[in-house]
């Protein structure tokens, strides 16, 4: 018996691994999906949403260093372990940045931080109440490697939580998107006639939707949040699906292969799925990866107009929308570097995007 | 005449690349081309023919060919060595090609005329007038009808043949000297193929240009040209003059190709195949006219396994919103009787409606009126769901095996589904076993299962296609043109199949082609289509021998026939 050899798919993975954007991209992608579902466990401050504020530290410059007084939370952690990995601490300790700080008996006296050459005050703390009083755990010396946003939150586990939501979104987008597209389009190109131009006519009513406005009408419908944003971009973006596949569907209908399915008695259901979506996977594919990318900036910009992800979940487009005035301020970095971050996963989307047609378009010998 | 040496090739070698790995497809190659002599190329595709008439006009394409060896001499230049700018004033001007596809040779969206006159206007200096006047004058060359309706209209508003003559205008207009025609004949019908051979053998004459003919088709070459070179994997295995190469061929792969062809005269139980000429072990059992009769007598005793009655199909063209709908009947009031174990042949020029009654026997279309009766009942008439049944006993070969496999399912399973869909064999493993038991049957053996039709040549893929109709076991095989893209030693293989296959199961054909000459090889009643209707039908070697119609002798007469 022979092996399996070179199916079409094969030959066009080969032909993706030798583009070196291409794969590029495809390890850039995965890194951020890492990053994305692991960010809790990677970003120095785990509290839900990277949520925790300094107010005294607002918008200090990448790689700002400060002691910090970490004070375990007084309510008992009932978070299982999970949960914490994966959605952040609910309790988190209340972190106090301090710029000075001395122990006389069991009191803890510390000096508050401030910015700008201003004397802070002096605050102590009964240790009392903390039995495992170890000086190692309570006061740290903290590195923010961004910097800080203007709530002196840490702006690198706001990043690293915040690509969660621009990841998912692409997923969500794209998989509504592709299931509605998907089944419409080969619905209409393949039955044709009145059911097509059913269809057509919904599309174009559909197109003629400004996004916007279609997320503020299930926005009040369903309420403002995330979740509405993804249902939302993703009921915009099937009709280019769809009128991709109709039109794949069209052309690929006439093969001979199609007939010959016929001719040998198969129904239509597995003439659709069977014979002709497998062979105009190529374009969808590549205008999923498109999609991805749309989806991303489609939600920055919701989130940056401000009926995306609401505070005080991050997300890159809301990160750009608290900072934009900073740009002026010099501090150009609290907006640049969620900006930048979309921009590189955007661009690595369009990147596999163009490497994938390239690779899909395996003339057959 | 005198016979001097216009164009020479010498120890030409041509590589292709891929993945950075040179391949040679041309073998050191030497020939010439004399002044006022037709040089025919013949070989079968992939030897390399087109390849070497591209290099003479420095037409490779430059990143996945080079040009290893050798040389092309021309007007004491060496072709290989010109530089691009030098090499058009050649092209179109003292070069001139022609070729096979005339739909997408002509810009679609621009006169005839004006295509014409634009390369007057580029290679001489004639004014806009005057070169108006010469593009009429070439029009009338080329035996256009009414050219001055032709030097307006555009492509789409003539026919196959008119275009092809339009072609042949633009290349000889700057009245070259040397013009390849690469198959200009291969995608035309018979009679259209007969006139463009004419015309070209007229200008020839006319002009005193040489002309390169490049076919796959010996005897057409040899009706035209005065030497013949013929090709095989890249090499020239046997060049001479007309007379010597086709009556007294050297090389056995030439004589396979003199003799794959089905003979017209005789009917052969076996069609030779190159292997056979190799090994020579060639059957020259011939099929007796005893034979036959009694063969006839037998299958036409029996009730008729298909009837079809006054079968029409007519499409509608709607050009306004106002005017009457155009009404053109592809099949027009067709009527005929197929028996258990006969082969009808079914022969006709393109757009005669041969294709539009296939696909309504296979209900893959439905007729307008009349009836088809299969076994007794009205197939017209059936449910959606009856006929997916039906379509277990009526199956059909295509014509292309490049397009009629899905790319991305290997070939067995694909030949697995149709039998898992009908509910033949009990299970997956009962299943597999009968599909490699099918490869065999039709000439593959079982390490083609996991493979995916890409891997395949043409010949394999049609059989692949005819494994596939049979693993139905259906009774009623309708073959579409299955032979017409096949080069002509694989076409003999397929027919050999088919003709196995018959006798061992026997299957019921129709066997639709516009070559007539493979049509009678296999048939045993005989029709002939024209303009949607049967212009004749009898015995297939009744009606090549007497012909009763017009149109049937014109067909006949104009299949190449060779000396």
């Amino acid at each position: 018996m022979s092996e399996i050899t070179g199916s079409l798919s094969t030959l066009a993975l080969q032909k993706f691994k030798q583009d070196f954007w291409g794969v590029f991209s495809f390890w850039f992608i995965v890194l951020v999906g890492f990053v994305s579902v692991f960010a809790y466990v990677l970003a120095p401050d785990n509290s839900q949403h990277a949520n925790q504020m300094h107010l005294s530290i607002h918008s200090k410059k990448p790689g700002f260093k400060v002691q910090m007084l970490s004070i375990p939370s007084s309510i008992a952690q009932d978070q299982s372990v999970i949960d914490r990995l994966f959605f952040g601490k609910k309790n988190p300790a209340s972190e106090i940045p301090i710029s000075a700080y001395r122990i006389t008996g069991n009191k803890l006296l510390y000096t508050e931080y401030a910015s700008d050459g201003l004397e802070g005050a002096e605050k102590e703390l009964d240790l009392n109440n903390y039995q495992n009083f170890n000086k190692a755990t309570f006061i740290k010396e903290q590195t923010f490697i961004f910097g800080t946003d203007k709530y002196g939150r840490d702006l690198l586990s706001r990043i690293l939580v915040g690509a969660r939501i621009s990841f998912f979104i692409g997923f969500v987008a794209v998989f509504i998107s592709l299931v509605i597209g998907i089944f419409m389009g080969s619905v209409a190109g393949y039955f044709g006639g009145k059911i097509d131009a059913f269809i057509m006519w919904i599309i174009n009513v559909t197109w003629s939707i400004p996004t916007l406005l279609l997320v503020i009408a299930i926005t009040l419908a369903l309420g403002k949040g995330f979740w509405q944003v993804f249902i939302a971009v993703g009921l915009t973006m099937w009709v280019e699906v769809a009128r991709v596949v109709r039109g794949q569907i069209i052309s690929v209908k006439e093969m001979q292969y199609v007939t010959a399915a016929r001719a040998l008695g198969f129904n239509d259901f597995r003439i659709i799925t069977k014979h002709i979506l497998p062979n105009i996977m190529a374009p969808v594919i590549v205008i999923s990866a498109a999609n991805f990318a749309a989806a991303i900036l489609i939600e920055s910009g919701l989130s940056f107009l401000g009926i995306g992800a609401q505070p005080p979940m991050a997300s890159w487009g809301a990160m750009i929308k608290d900072h934009y005035n900073y740009i002026i301020l010099g501090k150009p970095y609290l907006a640049l570097i969620p900006g930048f971050c979309i921009m590189s996963l955007v661009m690595a989307f369009m990147l596999i995007g163009n490497a994938l047609r390239d690779a899909l378009d395996v003339k057959s010998a | 005449m005198p016979n001097h040496r216009l164009l020479s090739v010498e120890e030409l070698s041509i590589s292709f690349i891929s993945n950075n790995i040179g391949k040679e497809i041309i073998h050191r190659i030497s020939f010439h081309l004399n002044t006022n002599e037709i040089l025919g190329i013949v070989g079968e595709s992939g030897s390399g023919k087109s390849v070497s008439s591209l290099a003479i006009l420095g037409l490779l394409p430059k990143k996945v060919s080079k040009i290893t060896n050798g040389s092309i001499w021309f007007n004491n230049m060496d072709l290989i060595h010109l530089e691009s700018k030098k090499f058009q004033q050649i092209r179109g001007k003292d070069i001139a090609m022609i070729f096979q596809e005339p739909m997408s040779s002509l810009n679609p969206s621009m006169t005839c005329g004006k295509q014409v006159q634009e390369i007057l206007l580029q290679h001489t200096k004639l004014s806009k007038r005057e070169a108006q006047a010469e593009t009429l004058n070439l029009f009338e060359k080329v035996k256009l009808p009414n050219p001055k309706r032709v030097f307006k209209a555009y492509p789409h508003e003539i026919s196959g043949g008119q275009k092809q003559r339009v072609m042949i205008a633009m290349a000889i207009a700057c009245k070259p000297k040397i013009l390849i025609a690469d198959e200009p004949t291969t995608a035309l019908d018979v009679t259209v193929q007969k006139e463009i051979i004419l015309l070209l053998k007229q200008l020839q004459a006319e002009e005193n240009m040489s002309i390169i003919f490049i076919s796959h088709d010996l005897a057409l070459v040899s009706e035209i040209s005065d030497r013949i070179l013929v090709m095989y994997q890249g090499n020239i295995v046997e060049q001479g003059l007309v007379e010597q190469i086709f009556k007294n061929p050297k090389h056995q792969y030439t004589k396979a190709l003199i003799n794959s062809k089905p003979a017209l005269d005789v009917r052969l139980k076996r069609l030779p195949t190159i292997k056979d000429f190799i090994n020579n072990t060639i059957n020259k059992n011939i099929v007796s006219a005893e034979d036959r009769n009694a063969f006839h007598h037998r299958i036409y005793s029996k009730t008729p396994l298909l009837e079809v009655i006054n079968l029409e199909k007519t499409y509608f063209s709607k050009s306004g919103w106002f005017s009457k709908p155009d009404v053109f009947k592809a099949v027009n009031n067709v009527s005929f009787k197929l028996y258990e174990g006969e082969t009808l042949g079914l022969v006709g020029e393109s757009g005669c409606g041969k294709s539009t009654l296939a696909n309504a026997i296979l209900q893959l279309d439905k007729a307008t009126s009349g009836s088809i009766l299969y076994k007794g009942t009205d197939i017209t008439l059936l449910s959606k769901k009856d006929i997916r049944t039906l379509r277990k006993d009526i199956q059909v070969i295509f014509q292309d095996p490049y397009a009629s496999l899905n790319p991305r399912i290997p070939v067995g399973k694909a030949i697995m589904e149709p039998m898992k869909v009908h509910g033949i064999g009990n299970s997956d493993k009962d299943r597999k076993e009968m599909v490699l038991d099918l490869l065999e049957k039709v000439g593959l053996d079982e390490t083609f299962f996991n493979r995916y039709p890409h891997e395949f040549s043409g010949g394999q893929r049609q059989r692949i296609g005819i494994a596939r109709a049979i693993s139905l076991e259906p009774k009623l095989i309708i073959c579409d043109e299955s032979v017409s893209a096949l080069d002509i030693s694989v076409q003999a293989q397929v027919l050999n199949l088919l003709n196995e296959l018959k006798e061992n199961f026997g299957f019921t054909y129709i066997f639709i082609s516009h070559d007539l000459a493979v049509v009678k090889y296999m048939s045993d009643q005989l029709i002939v289509m024209n303009q949607g209707q049967i212009e004749e039908m009898d015995d297939a070697d009744v009606i090549y021998r007497h012909p009763k119609r017009d149109y049937t002798k014109k067909l006949i007469h104009a299949i190449p026939k060779g000396l």
